[in-house]
């Protein structure tokens, strides 16, 4: 119930936001025969060598805000959406991809490297160390640009029982066990599963507890969505834990 | 396969070019690189050489409307034994405004929809200038990279099509659907729509919505408005949240998981043009009880003209742990071809109670040095201090070609 209103939500906002646009460029058009009319988006191609303080003043007698600013990395998603992306009058996607995927040709003198990758700012001093603090502030942060691969190729390579896992501590011969009787993985796991997945790409360990007839691990509303998984992925997951025709 | 169509096509237009009335113009930067680093996998010391090649080819045609656009690198390991790597970025052909309404792209190149983003060796086509909708579909082999090479597999494809409103000033909208697929199996399948909304010359209203279709979940929600009563100062306030969904053929995307949320505060002043300031607070509740705050402060100084100083403070604390730290960097331009930066960085981090507090340090020093118009040479040096490394020595030398 909640998600339906949630999704008519979506659609009653998409329906006024593009009802209001129309509106206000018929209403500009109208105002502005004798002009130019004033709904167009503006080029940027000409002010691309200009300095960031230069645009404010005429950003905002636009009524536009100044989008250039600190913030920008953190913002920028959705001023680089699909619709009114002026980004490509004066960047190109070496732009784009130099910070999402590690290359370096146009790199400032504060720009780091990660071995013979560039990184942005957010990853700073020793980042092997720090990341996995960072890596759960948004659970999203990391995907924008390292597919769940990029962390387990890197993981795979340490020896097992050579990391330091919250919650894995102190247990087993290695220090990187859980034992039944310690809840904390199952909310450090609900929190955070995508960490699991970094050192357990196939979730081995997992279905040792949690295959068929042991500890249910699905969420509330399994038995309505289930079928979506059998219709995209087949029996790929299922019988990992299932036999076939069980589930 | 597809690299050598790609390779024949810019052989095919190197050769167009002198037989065309007329002129085609060829921009782009050459940048070779050396760089050292310690090879965190095996603790070696490690020499890389890169070379970064980066173009465009414009008015291929009479009315400048084809256009090719390449970049990409390659590094050679000098003495670990790490070998040869590279990355192809993109390297897409483009036609613009056919009949005015149709861009075509087709090559690899990276498409961004309010859905999801992807890198894909493949279409693009947008439709526009038929009313107040645009429509842009693209699809292709999904590209991934990963540490050393590309990391896609046979059946790895990517999929997405898109309306939004087109040339309103004040006015953003797009809905999109993307799916991927793993291996031939759908992975992804996600509806996403962003908007922005400029609003009484002071205020900005934005968003960005992804629902996961084969979970029935809202993997993102963002809900932010910016307000900007003068020029120099931006207010920002924003809501996210967010619900793990991992691909539909991963063992974890059926495990029950915690809805993350954060609540972001944030001022950003430029009280002239020698001084800005920016400082932000984010709540942040991990589900279960957990909950994170984040502190930060930054400012830039500009106290004469040739010199810029950056400064900033962050306070991560948290059920995650706890971190904090600054980063300061200074950049000086001795000459109008000559600019020298240094810079250091400090923080303190703990993940956990059950160990002890961890101190990370950093210092460089770089120089820029402008050889001509359209060439440069850089040299940067790096030392860490760590609790893997008293020192580690990192640095890199680059020389910059545009042509």
């Amino acid at each position: 119930m909640k998600k339906c209103f949630l999704v008519f939500m979506l659609l009653a906002l998409s329906t006024f936001v593009a009802h209001l646009a129309v509106a206000q460029k018929a209403g500009e058009n109208g105002a502005g025969k004798e002009t130019a009319p004033q709904s167009a988006k503006e080029s940027h191609k000409e002010y691309a060598d200009m300095k960031i303080d230069e645009c404010n003043e005429c950003h905002k007698g636009e009524g536009v805000s100044p989008n250039h600013d600190a913030d920008w990395v953190r913002t920028h998603r959705v001023t680089a959406g699909k619709a009114g992306s002026n980004c490509n009058q004066c960047h190109d996607q070496a732009y784009c991809l130099d910070c999402h995927t590690g290359g370096g040709i146009d790199p400032d003198l504060g720009t780091r490297n990660y071995q013979r990758d560039y990184v942005p700012r957010s990853h700073r001093t020793d980042f092997l160390s720090i990341h996995p603090i960072k890596a759960l502030d948004n659970p999203q942060s990391c995907k924008r640009c390292h597919e769940p691969s990029y962390c387990n190729e890197c993981h795979s390579r340490f020896p097992k029982g050579s990391l330091k896992i919250k919650s894995h501590l102190m247990l087993g011969p290695n220090g990187q066990r859980y034992t039944a009787g310690v809840q904390e993985h199952a909310t450090e796991a609900r929190r955070n599963l995508q960490s699991c997945q970094t050192c357990h790409p196939d979730g081995d360990v997992c279905i040792q507890c949690h295959s068929s007839g042991k500890t249910n691990p699905h969420p509330r509303n399994w038995s309505r969505i289930k079928d979506n998984y059998k219709d995209r992925a087949g029996s790929r997951v299922c019988t990992k834990c299932h036999l076939p025709g069980t589930y | 396969m597809v690299r050598k169509g790609f390779v024949r096509l810019f052989l095919g237009i190197l050769l167009l070019a002198p037989s065309t009335g007329w002129a085609i113009e060829i921009h782009g930067r050459s940048s070779t690189q050396l760089e050292w680093f310690n090879n965190y996998f095996n603790d070696q010391r490690q020499v890389e050489f890169g070379q970064y090649l980066r173009f465009s080819i414009t008015n291929i045609d009479e009315e400048g409307k084809a256009s090719v656009f390449g970049y990409g690198r390659i590094n050679q390991d000098l003495n670990n034994g790490e070998g040869f790597n590279a990355r192809l970025y993109y390297l897409y052909g483009e036609y613009r405004d056919l009949f005015g309404k149709v861009d075509i792209r087709l090559g690899r190149q990276f498409v961004n929809y309010a859905a999801g983003s992807a890198i894909i060796d493949g279409g693009q086509v947008v439709l526009k200038n038929i009313g107040p909708v645009a429509f842009s579909v693209a699809g292709g082999r999904d590209v991934i990279f990963g540490l050393d090479g590309e990391a896609s597999k046979g059946g790895d494809l990517a999929f997405a099509v898109s309306a939004y409103l087109h040339g309103f000033r004040h006015t953003d909208l797009e809905v999109s659907w993307l799916r991927k697929w793993d291996e031939w199996d759908v992975a992804r399948d996600v509806i996403g729509a962003a908007f922005k909304q400029y609003l009484f010359n002071s205020l900005r209203v934005y968003g960005n919505i992804r629902y996961d279709i084969v979970s029935e979940t809202f993997t993102e929600i963002l809900g932010g408005v910016k307000y900007f009563p003068m020029a120099n100062l931006v207010l920002t306030g924003e809501y996210y949240q967010s619900y793990p969904t991992f691909d539909a053929t991963s063992i974890y995307s059926v495990f029950a998981v915690d809805r993350y949320q954060e609540a972001v505060f944030r001022a950003d002043y430029t009280i002239n043009r020698m001084i800005t300031v920016n400082g932000g607070y984010t709540a942040q509740w991990f589900g279960e009880g957990g909950r994170g705050h984040i502190y930060h402060v930054g400012f830039s100084l500009r106290p004469i003209d040739p010199l810029l100083v950056h400064v900033e403070y962050d306070n991560n604390q948290g059920y995650n742990g706890k971190a904090h730290g600054f980063i300061a960097d200074v950049y000086y331009d001795l000459t109008k071809d000559l600019q020298v930066a240094g810079g250091m960085a400090y923080d303190v981090y703990k993940r956990d109670v059950m160990q002890d507090d961890g101190t990370a340090r950093l210092y460089w020093l770089g120089g820029k040095y402008r050889l001509a118009k359209n060439m440069t040479a850089s040299l940067r040096i790096e030392d860490n201090s760590n609790e893997r490394y008293h020192n580690d020595l990192q640095g890199r030398f680059v020389f910059n070609y545009d042509f």
